[in-house]
């Protein structure tokens, strides 16, 4: 039982992180029905601006996070600007088009940081909480509470503003949303800015955690992207219900499969999807005729 | 044509005596873009035809040629054995990576599919049979009596062979009917299954393809360079070869070829600045498919087009034919109804779609279903011709029951439909619109593509005559060779009605057919549904020009939130007061009102 317990809090911090990327797919997602593939890229990008900021620049690593999180949002802009003339008309076009991107950051990231990774120290000394016998690294805590408030913000965000509001017309009619004044690209591009600040804060605390290295978003990306699918695409907490499972699933079998722990972790999550591919919260979408 | 032959000829002579101007280390670099070429045709037909995302290739690849070095190397069987072993591996593979395609499709089939390439990476820098991350090494050269396959030229003939056979044979496809479907279920699956084409089987051919081609070039790649190990299989070379299929045009396994030649000589010219190369053929995708989504297979198109502008109007434009009426037959006497509604009730979560609808149509009819907007006539369209499963009561098509039915084995039990938003397959001509809809050969006896290729051939040539008949006879001749997306919107229309009755059906379901014509369209069309109707067709019409409904059908269903409140003569529904209160009573200011001035004539 001890175990068990010990198991799912490991994942849970990682489920956090998982939750924040699959919340920026999501937002994506659900303003322009697009699956932005450049994502997990872009986490890439935000884990090293943020520990070069902290590491290098020795800025604290709050103000490192929060510089990581302004560039990332303006590569959100560059990509969101490059493929608007797609937008609302051929997806499969523009989901090849993140792709190449991704492909750019890719190796953007290896040209300026090398190809080999680093490791970057907890901004929080404090020994590990001990609860019930379990040991709780206060590291994961700060992160839990980084991700809720995240999460948090980009609800009041999307339900109290305007400019909110108007994102969420546009995700359901994009021509009405046109029709009643919203500029539809700005909106979309005000979507891609804030999923892209989401993967640099995923990427930014993640850090800490595992060794950053130009491999990383790949793997954060496709977990969060499975994440968001599991809980229901385009559903807030759906992201954060996926990121935890898949998190906690992750946890478990890097306990029981070690090496194969990816692979257990993609069948799992195939086979969810052929039993229910709408997710948990998942609306069922009517395809009419 | 001649030039063609002469233009393949020149090809085959060049790539025939290519070694003799190569390097040792040119020809390798050779070996290895034929295996890309294969691998992209495979990718191609799979994304680009198919329209199945598949970003699993790289695994396909992959497993061909470790079954390959496993098979020769641990279980000590000869290359040849292992190699049918191998693809047949990969045909598993492909198989049970393409069973995801069967409930989810683009985005949602991309990372399923990603997802399991990268399991399968995860697998082989893992497992003890595969050799862990150093891989397999010492793979036994490949024999073939009187020929050394140790020297890279002597495998250059082996890989142009099969590059070769394997290229004609996708090309072979695409240009008959299997490929033809498949193009269909890509640019619209819910119309191709209403044509009968079967989606299901569809989705795994594709998968079965690329399966195939990756397994081929896996264990081509094992022959070639004898040692495996996880990094060939990853990720960045999925998106590689992605890469190469965009470039080139998708939709075009010349362009694949071309765009795997391309980006593959490129990359090798870059070959010390990998990270530069990469962020290179980055650019170019995204500039591809912003800019000229076709990629290169669709340049040589466009530069026709811009010449032929330049050079000023030659030829005028196609003219809409007359519509040649049916052979009427004689009414087989109906002794029972072709289609029965009993008691349809369709839920949308707390919408109420459908309430308690029956409805009996008879043999040689011409039904209306009329009603304001959203009462639920299209949604019984859909749960007639199987695109929903009621959630409650039966229909019956032809004496049989048909309940949620899979919409291609109605259209094969003969029930046909048009779509209210016009469904037309849109990257199709208008004659392969119709061919589709005429070729009623069940997909798995696709097998005669291998099997009795000539047979395909003699087939797919009796469809091009027959589809030039349906098109004389609707007056579409002239518009044969146009995507139909140029065409004005009511000639848009009679192509689709000519594509539901190619698939000559005995039930026809016409949504709306006169939506957006003009009067001289709608005289037209009136004039069409009755020599449908006579030649031995039922015909149910949904409609809002009242005018058309009441001088057209010989009984009417008038539907109002679901329920049907009226049934009869035209001129007896016209009359009744819960049809008019329908109306008048709560869609005052909609365009439902009956215009019955546009009777006249």
């Amino acid at each position: 039982m001890q175990v068990f317990f010990q198991t799912i809090i490991g994942g849970v911090s990682l489920g956090a992180i998982y939750a924040l990327v699959a919340l920026g797919f999501s937002l994506v997602y659900r303003t322009m029905g697009l699956v932005n593939f450049a994502h997990g890229n872009v986490v890439t990008v935000g884990a090293y601006l943020a520990s070069t900021f902290y590491l290098t620049a020795k800025l604290p690593f709050a103000v490192a996070m929060v510089v990581a999180i302004v560039v990332t949002a303006a590569i959100g802009l560059v990509i969101e600007r490059v493929l608007r003339p797609l937008e609302n008309r051929d997806f499969d076009l523009m989901l090849i088009g993140t792709i190449g991107f991704g492909i750019v950051l890719d190796a953007l990231v290896i040209m300026i940081w090398g190809a080999t990774g680093r490791a970057v120290p907890s901004p929080v000394q404090t020994a590990p909480l001990s609860l019930f016998g379990l040991r709780i690294r206060t590291y994961d805590l700060v992160v839990l509470a980084i991700a809720a408030v995240a999460t948090v913000l980009l609800v009041l965000f999307l339900s109290r503003t305007k400019r909110g509001a108007a994102m969420q017309a546009v995700a359901m009619d994009h021509e009405a949303a046109t029709a009643v004044g919203i500029h539809v690209g700005r909106s979309n591009a005000i979507a891609f800015m804030i999923g892209a600040g989401l993967a640099a804060l995923a990427g930014g605390l993640v850090g800490p955690l595992l060794y950053v290295n130009p491999a990383l978003g790949g793997t954060l990306g496709i977990k969060g992207f499975a994440a968001a699918i599991l809980g229901g695409f385009g559903s807030i907490p759906g992201a954060i219900v996926g990121g935890l499972a898949i998190g906690i699933l992750d946890s478990f079998t890097a306990g029981h499969f070690q090496g194969y722990s990816e692979l257990v972790t993609f069948l799992v999550f195939t086979v969810i999807i052929m039993i229910r591919p709408t997710g948990v919260f998942g609306e069922r979408t009517v395809n009419r005729a | 044509m001649r030039y063609r032959i002469a233009a393949l000829a020149v090809i085959a002579v060049a790539a025939w005596l290519l070694p003799y101007g190569l390097d040792s280390y040119a020809i390798h670099v050779v070996n290895i873009i034929l295996i890309f070429s294969i691998l992209a045709v495979g990718l191609g037909l799979c994304m680009g035809i198919g329209g199945q995302v598949n970003l699993a290739q790289v695994a396909f690849f992959g497993v061909g040629a470790y079954a390959t070095a496993i098979l020769t190397t641990k279980a000590g069987w000869g290359f040849w054995v292992s190699a049918v072993l191998a693809v047949a591996a990969t045909v598993v593979m492909g198989l049970l990576v393409g069973t995801p395609a069967l409930r989810v499709q683009s985005h949602y089939l991309g990372i399923v599919t990603l997802g399991l390439a990268l399991a399968f990476t995860n697998w082989v820098t893992n497992a003890q049979i595969a050799g862990g991350a150093e891989g397999i090494s010492a793979i036994p050269v490949p024999t073939i009596p009187g020929v050394d396959l140790s020297s890279e030229y002597l495998y250059y003939y082996l890989e142009l062979i099969i590059f070769a056979v394997t290229l004609a044979f996708g090309l072979f496809i695409v240009r008959t009917a299997l490929g033809r479907r498949m193009r269909a279920m890509r640019d619209d699956a819910l119309a191709a299954g209403s044509l009968g084409a079967e989606v299901p089987v569809l989705r795994m051919t594709a998968f079965l393809l690329a399966s195939i081609y990756g397994g081929i070039a896996g264990v081509l790649y094992a022959g070639l360079i004898r040692y495996v190990a996880p990094e060939s299989f990853s990720i960045a070379n999925m998106f590689l070869l992605l890469a190469m299929v965009i470039i080139g045009g998708r939709q075009s396994l010349v362009g694949c070829v071309a765009g795997a030649v391309v980006l593959y000589l490129v990359r090798e010219l870059l070959v010390d600045y990998p990270t530069a190369a990469q962020i290179g053929y980055g650019s170019v995708v995204v500039l591809v498919v912003v800019f000229a989504p076709t990629g290169l297979a669709g340049l040589p198109p466009r530069i026709r087009q811009a010449l032929r502008r330049r050079r000023g109007g030659a030829g005028e434009a196609a003219r809409l034919g007359e519509f040649r009426p049916y052979e009427a037959v004689e009414a087989a006497a109906g002794d029972e109804p072709i289609l029965v509604a009993d008691a349809i009730s369709m839920h949308f979560r707390g919408l109420k779609a459908l309430d308690d609808v029956s409805l009996s149509v008879d043999p040689g009819e011409i039904r209306g279903i009329v009603g304001p907007n959203g009462s639920g006539k299209t949604t019984l369209f859909n749960v007639i011709s199987g695109l929903y499963r009621p959630t409650r009561g039966r229909v019956r098509f032809r004496g049989r029951d048909a309940t949620g039915l899979a919409p291609y084995r109605l259209a094969r039990a003969g029930m046909s439909r048009t779509f209210q938003n016009l469904r037309l397959f849109g990257d199709l001509t208008v004659e392969e619109n119709v061919l589709v809809a005429l070729d009623r050969h069940a997909t798995w006896q696709s097998w005669r593509y291998v099997g009795r290729p000539i047979s395909v051939l003699r087939r797919d040539r009796d469809l091009h005559r027959r589809a030039g008949e349906v098109l004389d006879r609707y007056g579409l001749r002239e518009f044969a060779a146009l995507p139909p997306k140029s065409l004005p919107y009511g000639i848009q229309r009679r192509v689709e009605i000519a594509r539901a009755m190619a698939a000559a059906p005995a039930l026809l379901l016409l949504d709306e057919p006169a939506a957006g014509l003009n009067g001289e369209e709608v005289r037209q069309l009136s004039e069409i549904v009755r020599s449908i109707r006579d030649s031995g067709v039922t015909v149910i019409v949904i409609e809002h020009n009242m005018g058309l409904v009441m001088s057209l059908c010989e009984r009417i269903t008038v539907l109002a939130s679901g329920k049907v409140i009226a049934e009869g003569l035209p001129a007896e529904v016209a009359q009744n007061p819960a049809v008019i209160e329908a109306y008048l009573g709560d869609s005052m200011s909609s365009d439902d009102l009956p215009t019955l001035p546009e009777v006249a004539r």
